[in-house]
């Protein structure tokens, strides 16, 4: 159908004389499908079917992927090196024969400003490991030795958010692309069970515990998290903000005055180091049933969970 | 998947996307998640009878119990007291967190001793270094001087092996072995004229000084 007599009347004429384009008109190119190979599935079984001759090849028994004949493989004999170096084994006995060091999985800038553009995460609200779980923006496991979230600086030339955030690592670059667009970033630490309660608020506050207070990083995390140069929470104040405008002349930008800001309030929400929720206190038990929030009155219980003064 | 998260009243707004366009820059739509549903069954609760025998061990523990009040809340007939620890559990906790979780300026001064310590062992190695570097001038120039004299004395030794044997040479008028015996006789002999001629050196010089000291007194 494809001939053209643009003498006498025009293509779009004859086309449109032409019978409707159906399945019996369309023909696909000529070498445009190759005809399959079919496997032999005959009488006797067909012939060896790309299968080889005798052996476990022919037979599908052959060994795993990465199975030398029994020397030593490759993938076990070369060290591990670089970001997995110390990390030990890992078998499927978690308690005695894997590593316990601290994961952070990485969250990118990237992926931040993907989240917001998306609108899947709020600016407007303080950014937190539970906001970025409830929009799906993170996967985190804390029963496989993960201590929260690490912010990296893929993405930080096209970082443009102004936005209160909370991780548990950040990298120099990240906290300055952060600050430079007005934004403000804290490091803080969350134990095991508050980091579990934390990325799943509904079935702890299903279970009726009261709240947990937040545990204090150990020996090894104190040093990263009372530094100012990290937005560590145990942080002094006034070596923050001497911190930001060291990094501001490092990097080379103006830190914008967020006391100026509409947003200040919400930018300058910070939890209490032993918080695990904004705006609720350790020790309260909240009820989805009756959608209410119980508070103890006792004073010996009141001493155990501390009180936070803000609340 | 993600269309069952987005709730139906910003399906609507999403499907407007067209007019984001139009939007000033400032307003940004956020999505709001329809929460997965709770399943609490307030309706027809299960509540444990605590005195029945029936009734299995684990549902008339106080934790059951707390999960009880969080599933149905006050229709669950649990009293909200029993929700915290009592007094006893309390000091245990109290106990457990004094013997395991010290508070931060404990572990600051903690960290700060195993600095010092570290720091310590630092500047005591480094003064031994130093101190030892400061040495090294000297031990060169003295290993120096050493090998040098060591050296010289060798190249003198040879020097007197070959006048011996040049010696032994002249007079026996062959090249003869330095250890044989007719060499260390010879040796000896020669050993034998050298201190008496030291010897005699000496008596003069003494005849002499005595001689000069002698007629000093006498003028």
């Amino acid at each position: 159908m494809s001939f053209t007599k643009t003498t006498a009347g025009k293509t779009i004429d004859i086309v449109k004389n032409l019978p409707r384009i159906t399945l019996a008109n369309l023909r696909p190119n000529p070498g445009a499908k190759k005809d399959e190979k079919h496997r032999g599935r005959g009488m006797h079984g067909g012939n060896k079917s790309g299968r080889g001759h005798k052996g476990e090849r022919q037979r599908g028994n052959r060994p795993r992927l990465g199975f030398e004949g029994g020397q030593t493989p490759f993938y076990l004999i070369i060290p591990k090196y670089g970001y997995n170096a110390n990390h030990r084994c890992n078998s499927v006995c978690v308690f005695y024969s894997s590593s316990r060091r601290p994961q952070y999985p990485p969250l990118s800038l990237r992926r931040l400003q993907y989240l917001i553009d998306l609108g899947r995460v709020d600016p407007m609200q303080p950014i937190d490991l539970t906001q970025l779980v409830n929009c799906r923006g993170v996967a985190i496991q804390p029963m496989k030795r993960d201590y929260g979230i690490q912010l990296i600086d893929e993405g930080a030339d096209i970082f443009s958010a102004k936005v209160n955030l909370e991780v548990q690592v950040a990298s120099e670059k990240a906290i300055a692309a952060v600050e430079r667009n007005g934004g403000v970033i804290t490091t803080s630490y969350y134990d095991p069970r508050s980091l579990q309660i934390l990325i799943k608020p509904v079935p702890f506050l299903m279970s009726g515990e009261p709240i947990p207070k937040r545990l204090l990083p150990g020996e090894d995390l104190l040093p990263y998290y009372t530094d100012a140069s990290n937005r560590g929470y145990l942080a002094d104040p006034d070596k923050v903000q001497a911190a930001r405008l060291g990094l501001a002349k490092k990097y080379g930008y103006t830190i914008p005055d967020i006391t100026t800001d509409t947003f200040f309030e919400m930018l300058v929400q910070r939890k209490d180091p032993r918080q695990i929720f904004f705006g609720l206190s350790p020790g309260w038990v909240v009820n989805m049933a009756d959608k209410k929030i119980l508070k103890p009155t006792d004073d010996k219980v009141l001493q155990y969970y501390g009180n936070i003064k803000s609340l | 998947m993600a269309a069952s998260w987005l709730s139906r009243r910003t399906v609507l707004s999403f499907g407007v996307n067209k007019l984001n366009s139009f939007l000033p820059a400032v307003v940004q739509q956020i999505a709001h998640y329809n929460p997965r549903p709770l399943c609490l069954n307030i309706k027809s609760p299960y509540i444990p009878c605590k005195e029945s025998e029936k009734t299995p061990e684990w549902q008339k523990t106080e934790k059951y119990e707390r999960r009880l009040f969080g599933r149905y809340g006050g229709a669950s007939g649990v009293d909200p007291a029993r929700l915290w620890p009592s007094h006893a559990r309390l000091e245990e906790l109290a106990a457990e967190e004094r013997e395991w979780h010290p508070p931060m300026e404990v572990m600051l001064e903690n960290i700060a001793a195993r600095e010092r310590e570290k720091e310590q062992r630092r500047m005591e190695r480094e003064k031994i270094i130093a101190a030892n570097m400061a040495k090294m001038p000297k031990m060169i120039a003295d290993w120096k001087k050493q090998k040098r004299e060591a050296k010289q004395k060798q190249r003198e030794e040879k020097i007197k092996r070959d006048k011996l044997l040049a010696e032994a040479r002249e007079r026996f008028g062959y090249a003869l072995d330095p250890r044989s015996a007719k060499f260390k006789e010879m040796v000896a002999e020669i050993e034998k004229e050298e201190k008496k001629k030291r010897k005699l050196l000496k008596r003069r010089k003494r005849e002499e000084e005595q001689g000069t000291a002698a007629a000093e007194s006498s003028q």
